[in-house]
């Protein structure tokens, strides 16, 4: 009965390639890709549109052309389709060079044999010594299948002038964050500017929180599967959502809003704070970025600081046909002069430690902040099962809108987590 | 050689003119169709090996709230969607004048049918955004605040519907247009004789004729319905937290963010089940019509 | 006729039905009005939010031009040239064929054959989508303009061979029999009686397939990735998630997507509706 279909399948496939192949030679020829380019020329696929990044992926396709002689492809992807695109293309069609998530994210795909070991370009490159502990980021069994880029620091952020203007002070505990909330909610504006839209900034909202209530190992534990979402430890973290959502802390309809749009809302003085990543810069108009002040997330219980820092990553994807000739595209753009243009733009925190001194305020305090931090995790959405991720970022964005829903909710995402990770043991 | 030849051309000829359609659309569409029911019993990530777990991936979805929702908005969009065809006769007969310009009104009547479900997803999102779109434009004309349309679970699924029932109401306008063109003159003039005027005309003379194309209209609508995708993949997203997904995008949801394509497979395979009913009326009722006509 | 045409003698009241009807077009339209608008806006009026007050520049221009030098806009403007052409020769050489014969011919298990064509035209999209995008993977047309082609040339080919064989079975049979008492073969059948004579019918076709072919959006983002092969439709909907504010270039956008099906419409209005009636109604 199994063979039936195998069988069926081989032959569909067998006639589409020679109708394919037919189809190929005929007129228009002009759409099969020429045979010699596949030799030559390196394909790689970009998950940003920011234009400095391109400017500077640019300038080391412009060196390593010049190094090999060869030709070098960019493709741009939108962020968030890449996050679904990179799944077929790893499979099929994969590029020479891609861009994705260190960690869990990565480690997803290294399991199945998707990226390629890259241990021999760091060894030879010596990047160990200039990355520091960044590079377990991107290890799998002490090999390396990946170079770490910038990482995002996850916390609030606030723009200076409108702070000034009514009198508003960054909330640094519990009750400060709620005095904030009263404060910034009779000066007319929104206490937090918040998109949940697609989903994942309610993750990183819940990271917070969790991370000050029951710390790194905790978190990690329901992370990995190894805690229940019925746990008695997370009533204290959906508590204090709870809390802050009947407050009104957060922006009226925040799921018709994504990050940007929400983020203009913070750039027109219209909201106090804003909950994400250093790249929230994106989303406000120039003149507002020298007020934008980085400030962590208030401490709620006496435990040490934990955060969500975020290590984006580059990789050479296992079916990539020019595994050589993206290698050395790897290493134009690792050097230093192209990798500090590449975070310019961006705001996040450089990986090298050799590189020249940045001149962006945001990131110095933001490498200042990290200085303090006992530990880091990476965010909801990397750190846990992509399935569990998916089931997660659509109950906690259910939360936000209706927090009455809480127990069908964490009951819905414990049956979730026993799909994926299995019973807990007693 | 020339004998067999001219002996068997009479059947190989057409058999090689038909035969690659038959290939091509056997091997792509009806295999893959019935392959994809096969995985349903399978869980399957897409990668690795496929594991038979029986009709295991129909039980977890009796079980899941989420598919319930998808059910339902499914049964809301077929619903609304059955204003479409009435709709459509409505402005098929304001426009059946004719009058200097009248053409071209019709024409632009059409419009929506062939603009790309993306671009009207697009549109319409515009008209719905908070604070600045045309519907919170209108809103404020009377003193009033636009609701948030796109992030109330409880209205998603109806600002949806109403911008993809708007090139649908253009189509069955098409259909109509075509209908009351071609009916019987000395019918109507006998309805006129009798004193039949307005609704009585339409009710008792006109519509009757127009069976055939109400049939189709109502059968083409309601796979048309059960068939969307476009429109809230490019809204919404299935949001917020998945209360405006259809059956369509949650198989798209659990098969390429969740990687689960058994379980994906079983959803596409009861939603297959679902539209067979319809697509078979249409079916039936055409082969039919087909075998009187011979 | 119904409803009963307004008499020409009555000119008011003609003026006052034509005001009407234009009232209700206006509604009608004032989502695309509304999008077109935007698309004319300036940046400096968007971010300023003044939407739909008088703007204060036009940047009708600049948007245009913006759509199609800062965003890979124009490439994938190609690549739906690349796709949808192709797909539509395709479908009607092949359903031209398989109209005649089923039309034509009569043999076992045409009328299933015929159901099958038009039932399969009807599937939701997603029971194929798994297999087809694996068997794409699988033969290394994935990403590829040859997957959509051949994709949209096997599905269209159903709808196709429905409105060819329905054609081809409304041609006078008079001419067939000539042809076959002169003892013209199947193929001679076809080129000088049956090619000549569905002329019309293709162009209808041709249209309605452009149309259906260009919006397709679902297969688009199933089975393409790479901005050099994605179309139209797939790259607005991924020109949405980075424009996120800047609603006028969103606009343009979405213009220049909505423009080719509504010209061809324009420029074959007859053929259009012709199509989609006959299309759907003789069935």
């Amino acid at each position: 009965m199994s063979e039936t279909p195998r069988i069926q399948g081989a032959t569909r496939r067998t006639v589409i390639k020679s109708i394919g192949a037919g189809a190929a030679t005929m007129a228009f020829g002009g759409l099969a890709r020429p045979a010699f380019a596949q030799s030559r020329t390196i394909t790689i696929i970009f998950n940003s549109n920011t234009e400095g990044q391109i400017e500077a992926l640019r300038a080391a396709i412009a060196d390593f052309e010049q190094a090999t002689g060869a030709k070098a492809e960019l493709n741009l992807m939108d962020h968030e389709a890449n996050k679904t695109a990179i799944r077929n293309y790893l499979v099929a069609g994969a590029p020479d060079i891609c861009f994705w998530f260190s960690g869990n994210r990565m480690k997803a795909f290294v399991d199945r044999g998707l990226f390629d070991d890259i241990s021999d370009l760091v060894a030879d490159e010596g990047y160990a010594d200039a990355l520091g502990g960044t590079l377990s980021a991107v290890t799998v069994k002490s090999k390396q299948y990946g170079l770490p880029l910038a990482g995002t620091l996850w916390g609030n952020y606030y723009l200076k002038d409108v702070f000034d203007k009514h009198n508003l002070t960054p909330p640094t505990n519990w009750d400060e964050l709620m005095a904030y909330n009263e404060a910034a909610k009779s000066a007319g504006i929104t206490p937090l500017a918040f998109g949940s839209r697609e989903l994942w900034p309610a993750a990183g909202f819940f990271d917070e929180l969790n991370l000050r209530i029951n710390g790194l190992d905790s978190h990690m534990a329901l992370m990995d599967g190894k805690m229940s979402y019925l746990d008695p430890a997370l009533t204290a973290v959906f508590d204090h959502w709870e809390e802050l959502i009947k407050a009104g802390f957060f922006l009226e309809n925040h799921t018709s809003y994504n990050w940007q749009e929400a983020a203009a809302l913070l750039g027109q003085g219209k909201a106090g704070m804003m909950n994400l990543g250093n790249f929230l810069k994106d989303g406000l108009p120039a003149e507002a970025i020298p007020n934008l002040v980085f400030v962590p997330f208030p401490k709620i219980v006496d435990i040490p600081r934990y955060e969500d820092f975020s290590v984006d990553s580059v990789h050479i994807p296992a079916n990539s046909k020019n595994k050589e000739l993206a290698r050395e595209y790897l290493k134009a753009f690792y050097a230093p002069k192209n990798l500090s243009a590449f975070f310019a733009p961006t705001g996040q925190i450089p990986p090298r430690n050799d590189l020249p001194p940045n001149t962006d305020p945001l990131v110095n305090q933001a490498v200042e902040s990290l200085k303090t931090v006992a530990g880091t995790a990476q965010y909801y959405d990397r750190d846990t099962d992509p399935d569990m991720a998916q089931a997660g970022l659509n109950g906690f964005q259910e939360f936000m809108a209706k927090p009455e829903r809480r127990q069908d909710i964490l009951a819905r995402l414990e049956k979730t987590r026993t799909r994926i990770f299995g019973p807990l043991d007693a | 050689m020339s004998l067999i030849w001219r002996r068997h051309r009479t059947w190989v000829v057409p058999t090689l003119f038909i035969a690659p359609s038959i290939i091509l659309f056997g091997v792509v569409i009806v295999a893959s169709s019935l392959q994809s029911v096969w995985i349903s019993f399978h869980d399957w990530d897409g990668f690795g090996p496929m594991q038979w777990i029986g009709l295991g991936n129909y039980e977890e979805l009796l079980g899941d709230p989420q598919f319930y929702v998808s059910l339902k908005n499914n049964l809301i969009w077929l619903i609304i969607f059955m204003l479409a065809p009435p709709l459509g006769l409505a402005i098929a007969l304001l426009v059946n004048q004719q009058i200097r310009g009248m053409r071209i009104v019709k024409s632009l009547f059409f419009v929506p049918l062939v603009l790309a479900s993306v671009a009207v997803g697009i549109v319409f999102t515009w008209v719905y955004t908070p604070q600045f779109g045309l519907l919170a434009l209108a809103f404020s004309a009377f003193g009033q605040k636009a609701p948030a349309l796109l992030s109330d679970e409880h209205l998603v699924t109806f600002a949806i519907v109403i911008a993809a029932i708007w090139p649908q109401i253009a189509f069955c306008m098409v259909l109509y247009l075509a209908g009351i063109n071609s009916l019987s003159e000395d019918l109507i003039g006998a309805g006129r004789v009798d004193g039949a005027r307005g609704w009585n005309m339409l009710y008792h003379v006109v519509l009757p004729q127009l069976t055939q194309v109400t049939f189709i209209a109502i059968a083409i609508t309601a796979i048309g319905a059960l068939r969307s995708f476009d429109m809230i993949s490019v809204m919404t997203q299935g949001g917020p937290f998945g209360s405006s997904q259809v059956l369509a995008y949650q198989m798209y949801e659990q098969s390429i963010f969740s990687y689960r394509f058994g379980y994906g497979a079983a959803i596409a395979t009861i939603l297959f089940i679902i539209m067979l009913v319809f697509i078979l009326w249409y079916l039936s009722r055409i082969i039919r019509a087909e075998e009187w006509s011979n | 006729m119904f409803p009963r045409p307004i008499p020409h003698t009555a000119r008011g009241m003609r003026a006052i039905y034509m005001a009407m009807v234009i009232v209700i077009l206006l509604i009608w339209l004032a989502p695309l009005f509304a999008i077109i608008m935007t698309s004319i806006r300036t940046s400096d009026d968007i971010s300023m939010g003044n939407l739909w007050g008088w703007p204060t520049g036009f940047g009708l221009v600049e948007n245009y031009v913006n759509v199609f030098t800062k965003t890979p806009m124009a490439r994938y403007f190609v690549n739906s040239v690349v796709i949808t052409i192709p797909s539509v020769i395709g479908v009607l050489i092949l359903s031209t064929l398989a109209g005649y014969v089923l039309s034509r011919h009569k043999f076992r298990f045409s009328m299933l054959i015929f159901a099958i064509f038009i039932g399969g035209n009807f599937l939701p999209a997603q029971i194929m989508m798994i297999p087809v995008r694996d068997l794409m993977v699988q033969v290394g047309l994935y990403d590829t303009a040859w997957s959509l082609i051949i994709f949209h040339t096997a599905f269209q080919t159903g709808f196709a061979t429905l409105f060819m064989r329905n054609f081809i079975a409304a041609l006078p049979n008079e001419l067939f029999e000539a042809a076959k008492a002169e003892g013209a073969t199947s193929s001679q059948i076809l080129m000088n009686v049956v090619v000549p004579l569905v002329r019309p019918a293709l162009a209808a076709l041709a249209i309605l397939l452009f149309t259906f072919i260009w919006n397709d959006y679902f297969w688009a983002v199933v089975l393409t990735i790479s901005d050099t092969v994605k179309p139209v439709t797939a790259g607005l909907a991924n020109l949405r998630g980075e424009y996120v504010a800047a609603w006028n270039t969103i606009s343009a956008a979405t213009m220049i997507v909505a423009i080719p099906p509504v010209a061809m419409f324009f420029l074959m209005q007859r053929h259009f509706v012709a199509g989609l009636t006959m299309g759907a109604v003789k069935g």
